[in-house]
């Protein structure tokens, strides 16, 4: 293979090499025997807990093991356990874990048995006799905490982030939205491109305004000071344009409309692409939702997508600008003005 | 601006670069014996989309390969009764007929039935069913009503697939094997339609792409599992209003970078195999012409390696070939 390095060796070098490989693939091939052959016997020995682990070492995608060890657990572990010794077992269960999606952070099976160990942790300890939350609160805890180690390491992996919702949405206390909103905060602080954060962001948002936990509208004004500080600090960042339009959503709110068409001319010169496209989608957000019938916001509309479609920079944003132009619906934008973007284009493209 | 020229396409050098992948991979890829029948696929479809097939390999190693994949078929255990009335346990489960990964999961000869560890697999299933057709098949040997079953066990109460009747992954990748694996059957019986397409809608982003699964951010891969699982099922698109096609055109078309190739995500690098997940997601929508083909393929050009295969960023080593096909798609279409 190209990238592994070819060594010389001599033949009897490479007669020991083969060998200790056999004496490697025979254990392994003994070790899954042993395994299965005491799984169908439906022996749930320390014995066979041990070398469940010892063969998910070597293979952790083998989800049948992994059930059996599960199986061990409940069948012939828990039930000789006091409720303190059955969550320092699914405690080290978790450590087990962690240290094996070090090695392998996509194997599905290791998320699983992780949830089921979270979803099994017992009741207790005993506060006044009374069994309390505290050993799954702590376990659903650190969970959070890993998955703000894997967003450090990496903060758009969104295998992570789609856990870190898992195990918010599980907790048997759930952490109020307030926290998760400040969390995306510093995400967003230390990286306004991080559109992962942006993503948890809105939805958290969403959560909290459905909820009525805050004003929609308060809100979506704080949020609008918030990515206009992104859309100054980098005008050509693509997080803040998304998030933007999502906060705008389909227009409804005439002030905070205008208010941003405002905004966005000022930032016309630093970044005409962007701005001119988003412009020309506000102000028909602003002519279809408000003033369907004014003639000077139509003029305005249409000297602004003629301006539109005379940004032939970079290609790719050329092709979002005919994205804009020609989903205008056909009442607003006549033939003459179609025939224009199309001669200026240089191709034809059909917005049927 | 229009290069003047591109950089020749080398084909051959791919086409090496897949053949040495189909004989053997070093023991550094050895976590990748799992998937070991949908790598074969990648390295299969490469050689044929590029028409070097038949030029690179010969008739008994494709039979041999026709021979490897169909040993890979399992099917539910057949219940043994060992005397009237009684009938013995069947570990395996009944879950129907479909491709493993490999024998990966066996320590003995691999045998036609499995045995609770060693299940079908539906992203193999429908690795499997074309690599088959790539190696011309008659499919006389395909267990199609065993098949039906196995779809149905995969299918999860919200109208997703699991990879494996015990579980596994679930989202629009593993959705999108089911209605592939439906369209090539041409039989929809397999599978609760109108579920499933209810779970491809619960993907979209707001961004207008479709997450993996639920709430997530909009991801190039599983958009085009989502648009082509449509077209598949609906021919038309039907669940798409006008103002949801532009809006997905829109997110497709802003994510292709200025060095031409194409990002899997909002604000991520550009990365040689969404040239054919957004670039294919865009066809589906009668949306082509807005990609600036020119320069998408002179930034595939850039990732070749020159000793063979596509990397996904130019100057890193492609690895192995998982888009390698995909990548050459766009470039040749």
């Amino acid at each position: 293979m190209h990238h592994v390095k070819r060594n010389r060796q001599t033949p009897e070098a490479l007669a020991e090499k083969k060998q200790r490989e056999k004496s490697k693939i025979d254990e392994f091939l003994t070790l899954t025997d042993d395994v299965l052959s005491r799984k169908k016997k439906q022996e749930w020995s320390n014995d066979a807990f041990e070398l469940t682990q010892r063969l998910l070492q070597i293979n952790p995608e083998s989800y049948t093991v992994w059930n059996y060890r599960r199986n061990i657990l409940l069948n012939g572990i828990f039930p000789q356990s006091t409720p303190e010794q059955i969550n320092s077992l699914l405690s080290n269960e978790l450590s087990m874990t962690t240290t094996a999606l070090k090695a392998n952070p996509k194997v599905y099976w290791i998320w699983n048995h992780r949830r089921w160990c979270l979803e099994n942790v017992p009741d207790g300890p005993e506060r006044n006799e009374v069994p309390s939350m505290e050993w799954r609160q702590a376990n659903w805890d650190k969970e959070l905490f890993v998955t703000e180690r894997m967003l450090d390491a990496d903060a758009r992996n969104f295998l992570a982030w789609n856990y870190r919702r898992y195990v918010l949405a599980n907790m048997p206390t759930r952490r109020p939205e307030a926290s998760e909103l400040a969390y995306t905060s510093r995400k967003i602080g230390a990286n306004f491109s991080n559109f992962s954060a942006w993503h948890q962001r809105s939805k958290t948002l969403a959560r909290l305004w459905e909820s009525g936990q805050l004003d929609p509208i308060q809100s979506r004004d704080d949020e609008f000071e918030l990515v206009s500080n992104a859309l100054y600090t980098d005008p050509d960042d693509q997080s803040a344009w998304i998030y933007h339009r999502w906060l705008i959503g389909s227009g409804e709110n005439k002030t905070q409309l205008e208010r941003e068409i405002q905004l966005i001319f000022e930032l016309l010169q630093e970044q005409p692409d962007r701005c001119m496209e988003s412009l020309v989608h506000y102000k028909r957000l602003l002519l279809q939702n408000h003033s369907p019938d004014s003639q000077t916001l139509k003029q305005e509309y249409q000297d602004l997508s003629l301006r539109l479609s005379a940004v032939f920079t970079v290609l790719p944003y050329c092709a979002m600008v005919r994205v804009a132009v020609c989903s205008n619906t056909p009442v607003l934008v006549d033939n003459a003005l179609d025939t224009c973007i199309i001669n200026k284009a240089g191709t034809v493209w059909s917005h049927n | 601006m229009l290069p003047t020229s591109l950089p020749l396409l080398s084909k051959g050098g791919h086409a090496t670069h897949c053949k040495r992948c189909l004989s053997g991979l070093p023991s550094s890829q050895v976590d990748i014996d799992p998937a070991k029948l949908a790598l074969s696929f990648y390295c299969l479809g490469s050689l044929d989309v590029s028409g070097e097939l038949e030029k690179k390999t010969r008739d008994w190693e494709r039979e041999q390969w026709r021979e490897w994949i169909w040993s890979q078929q399992t099917r539910e255990p057949v219940l043994k009764s060992k005397c009237v009335g009684e009938l013995s346990q069947s570990p395996g489960g009944h879950y129907g007929t479909g491709f493993r990964a490999s024998s990966y999961m066996t320590t003995k000869h691999s045998t036609e039935e499995y045995s609770g560890h060693d299940n079908p697999q539906i992203i193999m299933t429908y690795t499997a069913l074309l690599s088959l057709s790539i190696l011309r098949d008659d499919f006389s040997r395909l267990d199609r009503k065993g098949l039906l079953k196995f779809l149905r066990s995969c299918q999860n109460i919200d109208g997703s697939f699991s990879s494996e009747p015990l579980g596994g992954d679930s989202d629009l990748r593993t959705t999108f094997c089911a209605f592939a694996i439906s369209t090539m059957l041409d039989d929809w019986s397999g599978m609760d339609v109108a579920n499933a397409l209810q779970f491809i809608c619960s993907c979209r982003s707001y961004e207008g792409g479709y997450g993996q699964s639920p709430f997530g951010e909009a991801l190039g891969g599983t958009t085009y599992c989502a648009l082509a699982a449509l077209q598949l099922a609906t021919k038309q698109l039907d669940p798409l209003s006008l103002q949801d096609r532009q809006k997905t055109i829109r997110w497709l078309v802003q994510n292709q970078a200025s060095n031409g190739g194409f990002s899997g995500r909002t604000n991520k690098d550009a990365d040689a195999c969404y040239c054919f997940w957004c670039g294919a997601s865009l066809h589906v929508l009668n949306a082509g012409d807005l990609i600036d083909k020119a320069a998408m393929t002179s930034f595939i050009a850039s990732c070749q390696f020159k000793y063979g295969g596509i990397a996904k960023i130019p100057g890193e080593h492609p690895g192995t070939p998982f888009s390698n096909p995909l990548t050459l798609q766009q470039t040749l279409s």
